[in-house]
C-alpha cells in the first residue's frame, strides 16, 4: 500500500520504559546518544522516547533492551514528542489520553519483568488456589437459617 | 512471524510481549501514526475528518454513534489484518481510542467472530497471576507460526 | 482583539475528536476568538469520580468528562464558559451530558452549552451556540441593555421569514416581514416596509443590528454595528416585549426550522438549547399542515382551537411521517380542525420531549417566534404544562427587535 511505504520511510516513535534495578533511565539515554546521531530522544517519567528513522530506532531500542532485557519495555507511540496537535501545552492542559493507562501499566512492569526471568530460567508455573467462587444458594439459604 | 491484534489496543505490556517473542503487534498507536503523517489531511489533533466515521460503516451500523464509528475505521482494519489475537479482560482505566465501552464491545466481540487463535486472558494484580499471565501469552505467541510462513 | 478577549472554553466532550468533528469545533472557537482547553484535571480522581457522581459508567470518556467537569468547579480549571459534547444517539452518554451540564451550571454558574453530534456537524451550526456561549462568558455588558434609545433597526434573516423592526425610544414605530427567498433581497425588502411605516430614511437610522441565519451576510451588506446570534438577541427582545427583565423567565421560540428554549435570568439566557432532530418540531410542519388543508397559515391557529387533537393520531417526530399521518387521518374523515389541533399538539409535544427536558421551565413562559401566533401552540402548550403561556405582542418580532434595542447601545458609544 501506498501509505505504507510511505511510512517505512518516516520517522518513528517508540517509548521505552526502563523498569530496571541495574540499569537507570539515564544510562540508558547515554547508550543513545552515544552510538546514534540520526535520532532524538526524550526523557519523561516513564520512560525514554526514541524518534527518528524506522531502522534506527528499531536498531536502538534493540541496543536498549539488551542491556536489561525483561526488565526493558518498549511500545510504538503515534504521536512524536511534543507534536502539538497532542502537547499538554498547545492542547491547554490536561494530560494525553494514553498516559493514564501507561501509568497503570508501568506500575505492573516489575511483576510482568520478574515473570518474564521465571519463564526464561524455566521455572514451573505455580499452581494457585482457585478463584473465590459465589456462594451457592443453599449454603447462602443455611446461613440465614442458622442465623435465625 | 504472525499478525497478533493486541487488546486494549494500546497496551505496553502486550505490545513488548507479541514482539518480544518475535512477532508483529497490531497496536492502534502505529494507525494514529498512520493517520497523522497523512499527507493532505489537516484536521487535528488525529487527522480524523467525517470520513472515518463513514469508514467504519463497514463494521457499524449508522445508529451506531459517529464516535464509535470514527474509532472502528482505526481499529477495525487492524483486526482484519489480524492472524491471532490476545484480548486482555478487565482492563485498567483506559482513554481515548480506548475510552469508549461500546467501541471496546464491539472490538472484542469482531476479534472472537474471526477464525484466528485467541487467547484471553485477565490482567494479573498478584506476583502470582502475573507470572501465569506471562507464561500464558509465552506459550500462546510460542505456539503461533514463525519466520516466512506469513509473509 | 488582544489576548484579554480570547475566551476560554472548557472542552469537556466524549467522542468529538473520533467522530471527525474536532476541527469544526476548533474552526467554530476560531471565528469568535475563543480558544477550546481540556481542563487540567488529578489523575487520581478517575479512580472515584464515578461514585461521587454516583454515575457507574462503562466508558472511561465519560468517567473524564465527569473529572474534567469538577475541575472546572472546583476552579482548577480556570475558564469562561464550558461545551459539553457527546455523541448523538449514545445513550450512555446522554445520561452523562445532562447531568454533567447541570452540575457545572449550578455549581460554578459559568454558561455551559451541551450538544450531541454526528459526523455531519459543521462549525456552521456549532457557531451560533459557541457565539452565544462567548457573548453570555464575557460581554454580558451588551446584555444589560434594558430600555432602546435613538433610532435604530433591527433585522433578522430567518431560515424561512426575514423581519424588521425600526424603533425609536424605546417604541416600535414599523415593522416589515418578508418570507425569505435572497437573503439580502428579502432583508432589503423587509427593512424598506419597517421605514416606511415608521416614516424615516434608512440614512437616519442611528445603527442597526442584524441576527439570524444570515446575521452576517446582512450585517455586511449594511455596514452593520451588531451581528448577533439569535439565542441572546432572542432572549432579550422576548422579555423585553413581555416586560419581564427581571428575574426568571423561560423563552420559547418555535422557528421555521430549528427551535430554542433558553431559561433566562434578568434578560441573561442561562441554560439553553437550539434544535429540533427534524423539521417536524417547527414552523415548517405547521405551514405544511395549512398547505395540505387548504387554508392560510394565518387561519391554521383558529382552525386549531376549534378541533380536539385527541381525535387524531399524530406525531411530527419526523415531518415526511408527520405529513403522511395527517394525509391519513384526513382520508379517514377527520375534520380540518381535529386535524390542525392535531399538527400543533405534536410541533408542542416535539419540544416538550427533545428541549425541555434540558432547561428548567421557570414562569413566566414566553412564547415567541412566528408559530406563537398560530393559536393552537400556545394553547397546546398551555395544555401541556398546565402553565399559562405569555405571548407577547409582536412575538413574531423578537429577533428584530432584541437586535434594534441591543444595537442601541452602540448609539451612545
Amino acid at each position: 500500500m501506498m501509505t505504507d511505504e510511505l511510512q517505512n520511510e518516516d520517522t518513528i516513535t517508540k517509548i521505552v520504559v526502563i523498569s530496571s534495578d541495574s540499569i537507570l533511565p539515564a544510562d540508558a539515554a547515554m547508550r543513545v546518544y552515544e552510538s546514534e546521531t540520526s535520532i532524538t530522544i526524550k526523557e519523561t517519567c516513564f520512560g525514554t522516547m526514541v524518534t527518528g528513522p524506522q531502522d534506527v530506532v528499531e536498531r536502538v531500542v534493540e541496543e536498549l533492551r539488551s542491556l536489561d532485557r525483561n526488565h526493558i519495555f518498549v511500545k510504538e507511540r503515534g504521536f512524536s514528542p511534543g507534536d502539538e496537535r497532542r502537547c499538554r501545552a498547545s492542547r491547554g492542559g490536561g494530560p494525553r489520553p494514553g498516559f493514564h493507562f501507561l501509568r497503570e501499566e508501568v506500575n505492573m512492569l516489575p511483576m510482568i519483568g520478574s515473570a518474564l526471568d521465571a519463564y526464561d530460567a524455566h521455572v514451573p508455573l505455580e499452581k494457585k488456589g482457585g478463584r473465590t467462587e459465589k456462594l451457592g444458594i443453599s449454603t447462602l439459604m443455611n446461613i440465614i437459617e442458622s442465623e435465625l | 512471524m504472525s499478525k497478533v491484534f493486541i487488546y486494549p489496543t494500546n497496551s505496553l505490556i502486550l505490545s513488548d510481549l507479541v514482539e518480544r517473542f518475535g512477532h508483529n503487534p497490531l497496536a492502534i498507536m502505529s494507525k494514529i501514526r498512520e493517520k497523522i503523517t497523512t499527507i493532505g489531511v489537516d484536521s487535528p489533533p488525529l487527522n480524523i475528518t467525517p470520513k472515518e466515521p463513514e469508514m467504519g460503516l463497514k463494521y457499524a451500523a449508522v445508529e451506531v454513534p459517529a464516535g464509535v464509528r470514527g474509532r472502528m475505521a482505526l481499529v477495525g482494519p487492524l483486526i482484519d489484518d489480524a492472524e491471532a489475537a490476545i484480548i486482555v479482560r478487565d482492563a485498567t482505566i483506559a482513554f481515548g481510542c480506548m475510552g469508549c465501552a461500546r467501541t471496546n464491545e464491539l472490538t472484542k466481540f469482531l476479534v472472537r467472530k474471526k477464525d484466528i487463535p485467541i487467547l484471553e486472558v485477565e490482567y494479573p494484580d498478584s506476583d502470582e497471576d502475573g507470572q501465569e499471565f506471562v507464561y500464558r501469552i509465552a506459550d500462546f505467541l510460542k505456539s503461533l507460526p514463525t519466520g516466512a510462513d506469513t509473509q | 482583539m488582544t489576548q484579554d478577549d480570547q475566551v476560554i472554553i472548557a472542552l469537556v466532550s466524549c467522542g468529538s475528536e473520533y467522530a471527525g468533528i474536532q476541527p469544526e469545533l476548533e474552526a467554530a472557537a476560531s471565528r469568535l476568538n475563543a480558544k477550546l482547553v481540556y481542563p487540567e484535571m488529578d489523575v487520581s480522581i478517575l479512580d472515584t469520580i464515578g461514585m461521587e457522581f454516583g454515575l457507574e459508567v462503562a466508558s472511561p470518556d465519560l468517567k473524564l468528562m465527569m473529572a474534567r467537569a469538577k475541575a472546572v468547579v472546583d476552579g482548577v480549571a480556570r475558564v469562561d464558559g464550558v461545551f459539553v459534547g457527546t455523541c448523538f444517539r449514545c445513550a450512555e452518554a446522554a445520561i452523562v451530558r445532562n447531568e454533567v451540564r447541570r452540575y457545572i451550571f449550578q455549581n460554578s454558574g459559568l454558561p455551559v452549552i451541551s450538544y450531541s453530534f454526528t459526523e455531519r456537524t459543521t462549525a456552521a451550526t456549532l457557531l451560533t451556540r459557541l457565539e452565544a456561549l462567548t457573548t453570555i462568558a464575557k460581554r454580558k455588558h451588551l446584555l444589560g441593555r434594558e430600555r432602546q434609545t435613538g433610532l435604530t433597526a433591527g433585522v433578522d434573516s430567518g431560515s424561512t421569514t426575514t423581519k424588521a423592526v425600526v424603533m425609536r425610544d424605546n417604541e416600535i414605530i414599523g415593522e416589515g416581514w418578508v418570507p425569505t427567498i435572497k437573503v439580502i433581497d428579502s432583508a432589503d425588502k423587509a427593512l424598506q416596509q419597517a421605514l416606511d411605516q415608521a416614516g424615516v430614511q434608512q440614512d437616519e437610522l442611528q445603527a442597526i443590528g442584524t441576527t439570524g441565519y444570515g446575521r452576517f451576510l446582512i450585517g455586511e451588506h449594511y455596514n452593520a454595528q451588531l451581528e448577533q446570534e439569535e439565542i441572546t438577541v432572542n432572549s432579550k427582545g422576548a422579555v423585553f416585549l413581555a416586560d419581564c427583565q427581571k428575574g426568571h423567565a423561560t423563552v420559547i421560540d418555535i422557528g421555521g426550522m430549528d427551535n430554542k428554549a433558553i431559561s433566562v435570568e434578568d434578560g441573561i439566557p442561562g441554560m439553553f438549547t437550539m434544535g429540533g432532530i427534524c423539521a417536524g418540531a417547527s414552523g415548517r410542519f405547521l405551514e405544511m399542515t395549512s398547505k395540505r388543508l387548504g387554508v392560510e397559515i394565518t387561519e391554521l391557529g383558529d382552525l386549531a382551537v376549534k378541533g380536539m387533537q385527541d381525535k387524531v393520531d399524530m406525531n411530527s417526530y419526523c415531518i415526511v411521517f408527520g405529513i403522511q399521518s395527517l394525509v391519513n387521518s384526513l382520508a379517514k374523515g377527520s375534520s380540518p380542525e381535529d386535524v390542525a389541533a392535531a399538527a400543533c399538539h405534536s410541533v408542542v409535544e416535539q419540544i416538550f420531549e427533545q428541549q425541555l427536558q434540558e432547561i428548567e421551565v421557570k414562569e413566566p413562559l414566553i412564547l415567541v417566534g412566528g408559530s406563537s401566533l398560530i393559536a393552537g401552540v400556545p394553547k397546546a402548550m398551555g395544555d401541556m404544562l398546565n402553565i399559562d403561556v405569555l405571548v407577547p405582542p409582536h412575538s413574531q418580532m423578537i429577533g428584530a427587535v432584541g437586535a434594534a434595542l441591543l444595537v442601541s447601545g452602540y448609539v451612545e458609544e
